[in-house]
């Protein structure tokens, strides 16, 4: 395993969001998806992503409601609101000019 | 799957939020192990890698524990906010619907609203609100100063500089005392010039306030200096801005003051010590300034060197630390060592073993003293009245609100039916009382900004006239008197709504369910009967004060007579001239045609008396008596002119002349006192001291009051003005056909013809100067009556919607009656005695109240009972008529019903 890359502030919002997108998803099924989205480049502590989850909650950026799993267990379920999806687009946005900016410093030849 | 959603509700509690997570997180883990185990890993493998992927979970469960509370709060807040909304759209809309309604309890609840903020406007100035700008109110208090006089402890503020140097050099409980002093002062020049108010002030007096001047500065030490302080004046704000136009180049203008031309050196922020004065005042100068313009050259070495001035009050400020007590003890002390020497000095000065001389550290609010001036207890009383106003509006909205929730029974039953939350009902029925009153409240502010000028005109005179009378303090105490009001006015009809008996009202008809809901609105219709007999027996008991006063004789006419004071304002005339004037005067006043006669006359009542030490044989004047002794000096026609009766012997002729046998009058009171039991006229009287030549008492004058209303038996005695001393000065009093007020002018130009150079004559008609004795009765009549007539006019309004009202709901059962063979006499004497029986109920009550009550509303009245049997019968009887008259209408309605019409409805 690679030395672990650290989240900087704010892209793990943006990562959970993004697993959002297609449809509400329980916790565990977020994290699934960004480990096997990443290939596990990023590792994503689940203790900081169910935080997170409960603070996008809090800010209206998702709702949560409980429901049944695909093997039948309780499971609680999360989905964006119109308003997390409006957050999605700002933050993809800034996250790409940032990407951006930054690898067009590296790749400068002179 | 989404079907099954509904089956776990979310969190609300904390409980709820703690039990959520752990679901949550145990399915996570759950889910993960088994995963892992799926992969090949042992389950303790599985459950490590599930725990070390986790991280540390008991900070996570915090955290997510925090989140979900902080969203819970301010989702219910959110949740809270919209019902509020909901329900005050709610009732707007119940409102608009029937705009009658509302605007009868809007304007009901305004009116008593209105009554209560224009009050606490004056109140609150008067008895709570510190002076503007004051640095520390708490710590600073006026000075009172106490002598024993017959008797009884009497506190004045006035004292003499002399008092005030010697008080400030031997306390030390004070950071800083001034010394202060209002009096009318001629400003200007020319014709233009008038007496108006000037504030003579120590310098220290600006350090008592957190308020530098507008513009320019104020007076130092070195300009407040013994024995006469520079000419310097500072503009009050509001005549800088009325005569000056707020024009920042009058500084170092000049302004003549009496026969001084003083220069402008500052500008006052507005309202700089209007609490120490009683009217609006022009312009600040050193006090010790104001005794030379005052006192002139001659009083100017004695105004600091004797006791011969009584003038100037006194405010301090304590130094932190010292309690109030010590302070006062302080200044006692100081007291007795100056009273001490003052009794050295002179020896005519009471024993201080008799006066027993005590200093008092009062209050700054000048009616929180010992003297508070009568028109404040009455204003406390009318603040009490307004509050009893408003109970009785919040008992009639009570009332019509109590009516509607009637009528509203099925609709409220249909909405509890369907599953509407009982305290959400009440909370909204409760929004909508509220609502009324904020409105209610905002009328009431309109009143109170309209009626309130008109008040503040007459408790608050020296108030400045920029300050707006709505300011923050009222606002808010309307604010929250609205919100009670709303809340007492809606309390009983909301929580008789709230208890409904649902499937009862679903099935009755609509006019059932009114009979048993009459006790709430009984009490309340005897509550207000009973309240509006309190506030008219109020009524009728100032009126009859008022009528007594009126009535009151004196001693002396007061509405014919005229006062006229000569200012030479810097003409200087030889000292035999200055005679001669007061005899042309004297002579020019007997011509004018509106004149019926004049005399002159040594002081005038209500504005001067001078006291006048008398020596009788066989007397102890100073040790016997302890009661003030007054001097009067007059011409021939004195006595006619004033009215003042000759109760024995003669008045002044013309023998009584310089150079002819000496005479004096004196009053009833005083012949008594100095010769009991024998006939004074023939005995000899002696002023000031025993080597005095005898003076024989010629005549006996009834006994007149000379500076209150309460204390008629004043010892007087009247010299003839051409045998005192001082006859060269004096006034003159001018009796006129009708009311002096009318005359006021004609007669100044008049006499102002014949004055030389810049002085002139000042005409006052004497009722103005009795006019603040006569004020709190005026005004407490005439605020009860409007009061006692506002809330007999809300209870009349009341009892009629309610004997109405019930009319109309038992029309069905009236009918019936009818068809069975009642007179229409039987039915409308059942109506009227059910309404008589009420109005009964609440003057019995009232009028036990009232007679209580009465004790504490004595010391405010003059000559009557608080019981006054004419005023109890008077009031009853409007009550009973008020009530038969509130009544009379319906029941002529119920007679009328046709049974027939009554039957066939519902």
């Amino acid at each position: 395993m690679r030395d672990d890359l650290d989240l900087f502030q704010g892209t793990l919002d943006l990562l959970i969001l993004k697993s959002l997108i297609w449809g509400e998803r329980h916790g565990y099924a977020v994290a699934r998806w960004i480990a096997d989205t990443t290939k596990e480049d990023l590792q994503v502590e689940e203790g900081a992503l169910y935080t997170a989850l409960h603070r996008l909650h809090k800010r209206k950026w998702v709702t949560a409601d409980w429901g049944v799993s695909d093997n039948n267990r309780k499971a609680k379920f999360y989905s964006l609101t119109p308003l997390g999806r409006k957050q999605l687009r700002t933050q993809v946005d800034t996250w790409e000019r940032y990407a951006r900016a930054v690898s067009r410093v590296i790749q400068a030849t002179a | 799957m989404k079907s099954f959603r509904k089956l776990f509700r979310l969190e609300r509690t904390a409980a709820d939020v703690n039990r959520s997570i752990d679901d949550e997180l145990a399915f996570h883990f759950e889910q993960t192990i088994q995963d892992l185990i799926a992969t090949g890993m042992t389950p303790e493998a599985a459950r490590a890698e599930a725990d070390r992927r986790f991280g540390d979970r008991r900070t996570a469960e915090q955290r997510m524990a925090y989140l979900d509370r902080q969203r819970i709060g301010s989702d219910r807040r959110a949740a809270w906010w919209a019902a509020i909304a909901q329900d005050a759209k709610y009732a707007v809309r119940g409102l608009r619907m029937r705009p009658a309604f509302a605007a009868t309890i809007i304007i009901t609840l305004g009116l008593g609203i209105g009554a209560n903020a224009a009050m606490f406007g004056i109140v609150d100035r008067l008895l709570f609100r510190p002076p503007a700008y004051l640095k520390n109110p708490g710590r600073t208090h006026r000075v009172f100063f106490a002598r024993t006089f017959d008797g009884k402890e009497r506190f004045s503020e006035n004292t003499t500089y002399k008092r005030v140097l010697e008080i400030d050099s031997l306390t030390t409980s004070f950071a800083r005392t001034a010394a202060y002093f209002v009096s009318e002062v001629a400003i200007g020049s020319g014709v233009e010039s008038r007496e108006r108010p000037v504030f003579g002030a120590g310098a220290r007096f600006f350090e008592f306030f957190d308020a530098p001047p507008v513009l320019g500065r104020y007076f130092g030490r070195s300009e407040d200096s013994l024995p006469i302080g520079a000419p310097v004046a500072v503009l009050s704000y509001a005549f800088w801005q009325g005569e000056y136009g707020g024009r920042r180049d009058v500084i170092n203008e000049t302004i003549k003051v009496g026969t001084e031309t003083f220069t402008i050196i500052g500008v006052a922020p507005p309202g700089l010590g209007v609490e120490f004065a009683t009217k609006p005042v022009l312009l600040i100068i050193p006090i010790t300034r104001m005794a030379s313009v005052l006192f002139g050259p001659d009083g100017v070495p004695l105004y600091y060197n004797s006791h011969s001035y009584g003038w100037v009050s006194l405010i301090a400020e304590r130094e932190e630390g010292v309690s109030v007590e010590t302070a006062s003890s302080d200044l006692t002390n100081a007291f007795r060592r100056s009273y001490a020497a003052q009794v050295a000095e002179s020896p005519g000065t009471t024993l201080a073993s008799i006066a027993k001389p005590r200093a008092l550290a009062a209050p700054i609010h000048k009616d929180r003293g010992p003297n508070p001036r009568a028109d404040s207890q009455v204003a406390k009383w009318l603040e009490g009245v307004a509050l009893v106003v408003l109970l009785i509006a919040c008992a009639n909205v009570a009332n019509l609100l109590l009516a509607r929730a009637v009528q509203r029974r099925r609709e409220i039953a249909v909405r509890l039916a369907l599953g509407v939350n009982r305290g959400r009902l009440i909370a909204q029925l409760l929004t909508e009382s509220i609502l009324l009153a904020g409105l209610g409240g905002l009328t009431g502010l309109a009143i109170a900004q309209w009626g309130g000028a008109a008040l503040r005109a007459a408790f608050l005179p020296e108030a400045d006239w920029s300050a707006n009378i709505i300011d923050p303090r009222t606002i808010v105490f309307t604010l929250v008197i609205s919100m009670i009001a709303g809340i007492i006015s809606g309390l009983a009809p909301a929580l008789y709504s709230g208890r409904g008996d649902v499937s009862g009202a679903l099935k009755s008809g609509a006019r059932e369910g009114t009979l048993h809901k009459s006790r709430t609105r009984t009490t309340l219709l005897i509550m207000q009967g009973a309240l509006s007999v309190i506030l008219l027996v109020g009524a009728g008991l100032f009126v009859r004060s008022l009528l007594n006063v009126r009535s009151l004789h004196m001693g002396f006419d007061v509405e014919q007579l005229l006062a006229v004071t000569v200012d030479m304002r810097g003409t200087t005339l030889p000292l035999e001239q200055r005679g001669e004037l007061r005899r042309r005067l004297l002579a020019r006043a007997k011509e004018l045609p509106a004149v019926q006669n004049a005399a002159r006359a040594l002081t005038i009542p209500f504005y001067m008396t001078i006291s006048g030490d008398v020596r009788i044989a066989g007397v102890d004047t100073s040790a016997r008596w302890l009661r003030e002794v007054t001097r009067q000096a007059g011409s021939q026609e004195y006595f006619e002119t004033t009215g003042t009766r000759i109760v024995r012997g003669r008045g002044f002729d013309a023998s009584d002349v310089k150079g002819g046998a000496l005479s004096i009058v004196v009053s009833e009171a005083l012949a008594k006192a100095a010769w009991p039991g024998k006939d004074a006229l023939g005995q000899c009287v002696r002023m000031g001291s025993d080597t005095n030549p005898c003076r024989t008492v010629v005549g006996i004058a009834e006994n007149v009051m000379l500076g209150s209303l309460r204390e008629p038996e004043t010892y007087h005695y009247y010299l003839p003005i051409d045998q005192y001393l001082t006859g060269n000065s004096g006034s003159l009093f001018v009796r006129v056909r009708g009311r002096g007020a009318s005359q006021v002018e004609s007669v100044r130009r008049g006499l102002q013809q014949i004055m030389p150079g810049t002085s002139y004559v000042n005409v006052v008609p004497l009722s103005d100067r009795v006019a603040p004795e006569t004020k709190s009765w005026r005004l407490g009549a005439t605020m009860f009556v409007i009061f006692g007539a506002l809330a007999l006019g809300l209870a009349a309004i009341g009892l009629y919607s309610v004997i109405a009202y019930g009319v109309t709901q038992r029309q069905h059962e009236l009918g019936v009656r009818v068809a069975l063979g009642a007179q229409s006499q039987q039915i409308l004497s059942l109506i009227l005695r059910q309404g008589m029986v009420l109005a009964f109920a609440g003057v019995s009550i009232g009028t036990l109240i009232a007679i209580s009550g009465g004790k504490w509303i004595k010391p405010l009245l003059y000559n009557v009972s608080p019981t006054d049997p004419l005023v109890f019968s008077g009031v009853i009887g409007v009550l009973v008529l008020t009530a038969l008259a509130a009544c009379i209408v319906p029941a002529r309605r119920a007679a009328s019903v046709d049974p027939n019409v009554a039957l066939r409805s519902d």
